[in-house]
């Protein structure tokens, strides 16, 4: 009895303790899979960091005429080689010498497509409305991803139990030596069946046109600043028509306005003469022209300055030239008692008599 | 630019890769505005926003990284300082990170005439432009030397990528040991500058892992903060600073396109405006030497211990960053005729500028102010005389922040404002609130 009794208890009991290993082994796997499904999106998360452009340093801008990169300072390697005790100076040489070295090595065309489709992808994807691409399409992008980016999946199989980890990881292993730019054409082709509108969407703009001009304030590292504004204009200015073809050096407007009979010598409100605006802006053409047409080489502004104070302040030898040939007298006066050779930072011999 | 704003995750049951964007994380982050700081936060605020709405930007690389975060903004309840505990140096990663498998890395020695040459040429072609294409930054030689050499300098931070096959030098990185004060603790930590990759690499992606290579050979040195600046807001700046230029050679600066005369200015009355003395003005001013290199480390503790952020130099680091090095960096100081006392300081430092596709004129000569001291002389004469002396060596533009006490002079001296603001930013610390220009002491190069 007592050992009948007993038997069946010890029955009762292996079997509950069975049942509550296993039960708890399946619980505990349950929380390893939860757990290593977050790993695996922690994982993820830190791949996909690798693409974001926060942290690209300067780039350049591709609308850079060619010639720029003609005429860009680099020493290419046979030119150290040759004078590697004398590098302390730099020779200015046609990058395109060097092109053997950045055969396979630079940013190619294709580089920038797939740039461009890598970046829409996971704007679009940001989308919500976006249309949802199925799983198996996804894989096989993330593969192709891993294959151009960093070649043929040399890492470890992850557990079985991080399925996530593992269909990324097989999407990536079964592409074996594929050749990234193989990898970077699949990629492209996909994104265009997709999305075949993809190629005139906003990214493209941004990569096919590329980079807006502030690119390179998009960096870490010091900055670039100049001048936000201009130099201030004096508002209260009025001036007429001529004055502004002198300033800008428009031949043919000033004939025309002296033609219709405009005086070659009309003041703005500062007192300044045509020729006064053509020497400030250093326009020899038009310099002689106005003399041409008899303007008064003295003339003299509000400030008792002549044509020939502004040559000499803004260091215009050739006009000053001119303007002393024709008469210009060298001794005169501004207001603040300056002749034009006080005012000359240049040594300008022929002017100091 | 690409935005990569999304993450790709795995939903509830793990089965299915779904994508799904975050956006309104950042966006709908609670900023709590105090006075003080409701400027600078507004500001910041704004520019996040911006960028949000209009590239749907994200920082994915920095939101995982041990700096401020946009959405902390504001929040008081956490601490000030550290974001991350430091380990144990053996448990930093020993070996390099992967590169791409076309490159490889190289620790440039900048002692060596050759390797120098490289780099020059490298951030010469490659460096930073303004917006428009038309200047780069030029820096010398001598100046990467001055620059990437302090006292206590590791080779081992000065980074090159090379092309295996060429061995061409593509892309580098550099950080540099400084102890920087934060309030009244005293860290050493790395300035991390000169980032650059070679403008055919474009979209090649090295630069995240060129920073994460710096950041672990920086923690192999037991160096766990770092300080460094950028033109765009990324999370989170300390202070958010602004250049200001004074034109010292106005008319090669209007024909170059560093400034533009405007339609009803003459350039004649530009000149005039912007003409300056021939000499000095204040007595007793002259040229900094070795001699005086323990009365301006005097000087400069004193001075820079009143901002929130300085660099806490002693003499070795003084000698090294201030006694004048031609072309490189100047210093000027104002020795009382009386008492002989060193009672004023100011310098400034060299960085030339490549002027991209002019006929004329192929080099911009820029000067930049560095620390300034004035106790006795008042700052706006001591910076009028270093205009002077810059106008002298003929520098054609002579740039400053905001920073210190410059906004007191910057006006007065004609300094107009730069379409370039620079954001400072520190690396694994965190400060509870964003600093006025005014109360950053440090200069980075």
């Amino acid at each position: 009895m007592i050992i009948n009794i007993m038997g069946g208890d010890w029955q009762e009991i292996t079997q509950s303790i069975i049942i509550g290993l296993i039960f708890s082994f399946l619980v505990a796997k349950l929380i390893s899979m939860v757990i290593s499904i977050k790993d695996a999106n922690l994982k993820v998360t830190r791949e996909q960091e690798d693409e974001d452009d926060d942290v690209k340093p300067n780039q350049e801008s591709t609308s850079l005429p060619e010639v720029k990169e003609e005429e860009e300072i680099i020493e290419s390697d046979e030119k150290k080689k040759k004078s590697a005790d004398t590098t302390t100076r730099v020779v200015s040489e046609s990058d395109e010498d060097d092109y053997d070295d950045w055969e396979g090595v630079e940013s190619t065309e294709l580089d920038e497509i797939f740039s461009a489709a890598t970046a829409f992808v996971a704007t679009a994807a940001a989308d919500r409305l976006s249309q949802k691409v199925s799983n198996d399409v996804q894989l096989e992008l993330y593969g192709l991803y891993k294959i151009a980016t960093e070649g043929p999946c040399t890492s470890p199989q992850p557990s079985a139990i991080k399925m996530t980890a593992r269909a990324k990881w097989n999407a990536w292993q079964k592409l074996g030596a594929m050749p990234p730019e193989d990898a970077m054409e699949k990629y492209i082709t996909i994104v265009s069946e997709i999305y075949p509108a993809w190629i005139s969407g906003s990214s493209v703009k941004k990569h096919g046109g590329v980079k807006e001009g502030n690119d390179s304030k998009r960096s870490m590292g010091p900055v670039f600043s100049s001048f936000a504004y201009e130099e201030e204009s004096d508002n209260e200015l009025k001036m007429e028509a001529i004055h502004t073809s002198a300033r800008e050096g428009e031949l043919d407007n000033l004939v025309k306005h002296i033609e219709s009979g405009v005086s070659v010598n009309l003041k703005d409100s500062e007192g300044r003469s045509p020729l006064h605006w053509a020497v400030d802006r250093g326009h020899l053409d038009i310099v002689e022209l106005l003399l041409s047409k008899n303007a008064d080489v003295n003339a003299q502004d509000n400030e008792g300055q002549t044509p020939l104070h502004y040559a000499a302040t803004c260091d215009r030898e050739a006009i000053a030239e001119i303007l002393v040939k024709q008469n210009a007298d060298t001794d005169v006066k501004d207001n603040d008692g300056s002749s034009a050779s006080d005012l000359c930072e240049s040594n300008w011999s022929w002017l100091r008599k | 630019m690409a935005e990569n704003n999304s993450t790709v995750e795995s939903n509830g049951d793990g089965e299915n890769l779904e994508i799904s964007s975050e956006i309104g994380n950042s966006s709908n982050s609670n900023v709590v505005v105090n006075e003080n700081d409701a400027a600078a936060i507004e500001a910041i605020t704004r520019k996040v926003q911006d960028t949000l709405t209009v590239g749907g930007k994200k920082h994915k690389f920095w939101e995982t990284q041990p700096v401020g975060q946009f959405k902390d903004l504001g929040d008081t309840s956490l601490p000030e300082g550290p974001i991350e505990l430091p380990t144990p140096v053996s448990e930093v990663k020993q070996e390099p990170y992967n590169l791409p498998s076309l490159y490889e890395w190289t620790t440039c020695d900048i002692d060596s005439e050759e390797t120098c040459a490289e780099v020059y040429s490298l951030l010469t072609n490659n460096y930073v432009e303004d917006d428009e294409n038309m200047f780069r930054f030029n820096y010398s030689k001598e100046f990467l030397r001055w620059a990437l050499r302090p006292p206590g300098y590791f080779k081992s931070w000065h980074i090159g990528v090379r092309v295996k096959v060429s061995k061409k030098l593509v892309a580098f990185i550099t950080g540099i040991p400084a102890k920087i004060r934060v309030g009244d603790v005293v860290v050493t930590k790395a300035e991390i500058n000169f980032l650059c990759v070679h403008k055919k690499l474009r979209s090649k992606r090295l630069a995240p892992v060129m920073i994460k290579e710096v950041t672990r050979r920086v923690h192999l040195e037991n160096i766990w903060q770092a300080a460094y600046t950028a033109g765009v807001v990324l999370p989170t700046p300390i202070a958010t600073c602004q250049y200001w230029h004074r034109s010292l050679n106005p008319k090669k600066l209007i024909d170059v396109g560093f400034s533009r005369l405007g339609a009803r200015m003459t350039m004649s009355r530009t000149i005039k405006l912007y003409k300056l003395p021939e000499s000095t003005v204040t007595p007793g001013f002259r040229k900094m030497e070795l001699r005086d290199v323990p009365a301006v480390t005097r000087l400069l503790r004193e001075y820079l211990s009143q901002f929130i952020v300085a660099p806490y130099f002693n003499e070795d680091d003084v000698e090294h960053w201030l006694l004048p090095t031609e072309n490189v960096v100047d210093s000027y100081l104002v020795e009382s005729p009386e008492t002989h006392e060193i009672t004023d300081f100011v310098s400034f430092y060299t960085l030339p500028s490549s002027i991209l596709g002019n006929q004329n004129h192929s080099i911009l000569k820029a000067a930049y102010s560095y620390y300034n001291v004035s106790t006795k002389t008042p700052l706006l004469q001591l910076m009028n005389d270093a205009l002077i002396v810059a106008k002298q060596r003929d520098y054609d533009v002579f740039n400053a922040l905001d920073i210190m006490h410059n906004e007191s002079f910057l006006k007065e001296l004609k300094f107009g404002p730069g379409d370039g603001q620079l954001h400072y930013y520190l690396y694994n610390y965190r400060v509870k609130h964003a600093l006025k220009p005014s109360e950053l002491g440090l200069v980075l190069l």
